[in-house]
């Protein structure tokens, strides 16, 4: 079968499988490796990406449910301003170690920030408990997320 | 890593076009959120040739208020429940439990009816629909049928669903303003876990002495449940710190966890806590009870 959605802006098809998960659609068959595939059971947020504008787990949902939706990861916001200024603080603040679960957190506080612009540090923490992190960088990811709040209500 | 077993994904648009399917279709099951079917077929607790997403069925997917009743289709997400206006005015600790399942991710896939349809006995929307006194809908191609959400839990993980039978709604009435309700759940961290146990509590009271009580647990019996000792000792009490105390202490003997069908904690912990969580539940919902009527 085939499923067709919108990944980051593009119209795309792609042939897949009943018990595909949206996760190897994008990573394997898509190439969007800024997925990545961590626990694969829906707990560590790794391979979290926006499905229309919500953040999920990719490997608990099947290909097929993503039809005639729209799927972003952070290749489809490059652009975007205040993912700039999410990255920046994540760079600035020493919020990246391995970097393997900072696509997800960064996919994760866009929509935080989306919906609640000032957070409190309390927001945030709740906000981001189902994105792990082993190198466990929570103190500075929190303040990375807060700070990027911040200089975009300074603006 | 384990791979998905392979099934056939259908995905209807309507409700008699699902229960079609599902009681054509031979070694079916339904799926919502998937966030617990897609584990347990992985983990092979499950198999299904066929998986019947419930996804694309609008009737099954919303909140409503109408003639005194809150109708909530069984497919609401956990976000919705949280978002949700008439949840946060009528009913707040149905949205506050919702609000601690999974992370945000979960919650914005997982389901009030997967949750209770998967009959987990922590589950932890279960718990405050048993003390808002919920009743379910079940739909079939025979027709559909209510009743209380405790018949709805048959074991650990089973529900009383037929073959064929998909649970479409839950529903309970508009708590009067004398009442208050609350929910608290113990787990090993606070963000993003699963009850060692949970317990909810609402209370209706005149100002002094209650007139309704209605408790339950999770975790602590092999399916959610009320219990109706320790409400009838609270009918007719005047209600204080010192009376409350004393009826949760009646908990001890009176829940029955089993590590057998829930090895997250002993047996002899979870009785301890089921004390201390009821009374937290009990003093918070008269806290709101009292609150509400002013």
């Amino acid at each position: 079968m085939n499923v067709r959605f919108t990944l980051n802006g593009k119209d795309v098809e792609s042939e897949t499988r009943d018990n595909r998960p949206l996760l190897d659609l994008l990573r394997v068959d898509l190439g969007v490796t800024s997925v990545k595939k961590g626990c694969e059971y829906g707990e560590c947020g790794a391979c979290t990406v926006l499905l229309d504008e919500v953040p999920v787990t990719s490997c608990l949902v099947l290909a097929p449910q993503v039809e005639g939706k729209t799927v972003t990861t952070i290749d489809g916001l490059v652009d975007d301003p205040l993912m700039e200024k999410l990255r920046q603080a994540f760079l600035e603040d020493g919020a990246i170690q391995c970097g393997f679960c900072t696509p997800g957190m960064l996919l994760t506080a866009y929509a935080l920030l989306k919906e609640n612009p000032n957070p409190t540090e309390l927001e945030v923490k709740k906000a981001i408990e189902g994105n792990i992190c082993r190198c466990t960088g929570y103190v500075l990811i929190i303040k990375a997320i807060l700070d990027a709040a911040e200089r975009v209500l300074a603006e | 890593m384990k791979l998905l077993p392979s099934f056939t994904l259908h995905r209807p648009i309507s409700l008699n076009e699902a229960l079609k399917l599902l009681s054509k279709l031979e070694d079916s099951k339904p799926i919502a959120g998937g966030t617990d079917l897609l584990i347990d077929l992985k983990e092979g607790a499950y198999k299904a040739k066929h998986l019947v997403d419930l996804g694309l069925i609008r009737e099954l997917g919303n909140i409503r208020e109408a003639n005194g009743l809150i109708h909530i289709g069984s497919t609401t997400t956990h976000a919705q429940l949280v978002a949700s206006e008439i949840i946060k005015a009528k009913a707040p600790v149905l949205g506050e439990a919702a609000s601690l399942v999974g992370g945000v991710q979960i919650r914005n896939r997982a389901t009030v009816g997967g949750n209770l349809c998967n009959a987990s006995p922590g589950a932890d929307t279960a718990t405050p629909l048993l003390v808002l006194d919920a009743q379910v809908t079940v739909a079939s191609l025979e027709g559909s049928r209510s009743m209380p959400l405790s018949e709805l839990f048959a074991g650990p993980k089973r529900n009383s669903l037929a073959p064929g039978e998909l649970l479409t709604e839950i529903s309970f009435s508009v708590p009067p303003a004398c009442s208050g309700a609350s929910f608290s759940k113990l787990g090993r961290r606070r963000g993003c876990t699963l009850s060692l146990i949970n317990a909810a509590a609402y209370l209706e009271t005149n100002g002094a002495t209650c007139r309704e009580a209605r408790v339950a647990f999770g975790a602590c019996a092999p399916t959610p449940v009320r219990i109706k000792d320790v409400e009838e000792l609270l009918k007719g009490k005047k209600l204080d710190n010192q009376s409350i105390k004393e009826v949760s202490s009646a908990c001890y003997g009176l829940v029955q966890p089993s590590t057998r069908v829930h090895a997250r904690a002993s047996e002899e912990y979870r009785r301890e806590m089921s004390c201390v969580f009821m009374k937290r539940t009990l003093m918070e919902a008269l806290d709101r009870a009292r609150r509400n009527m002013q």
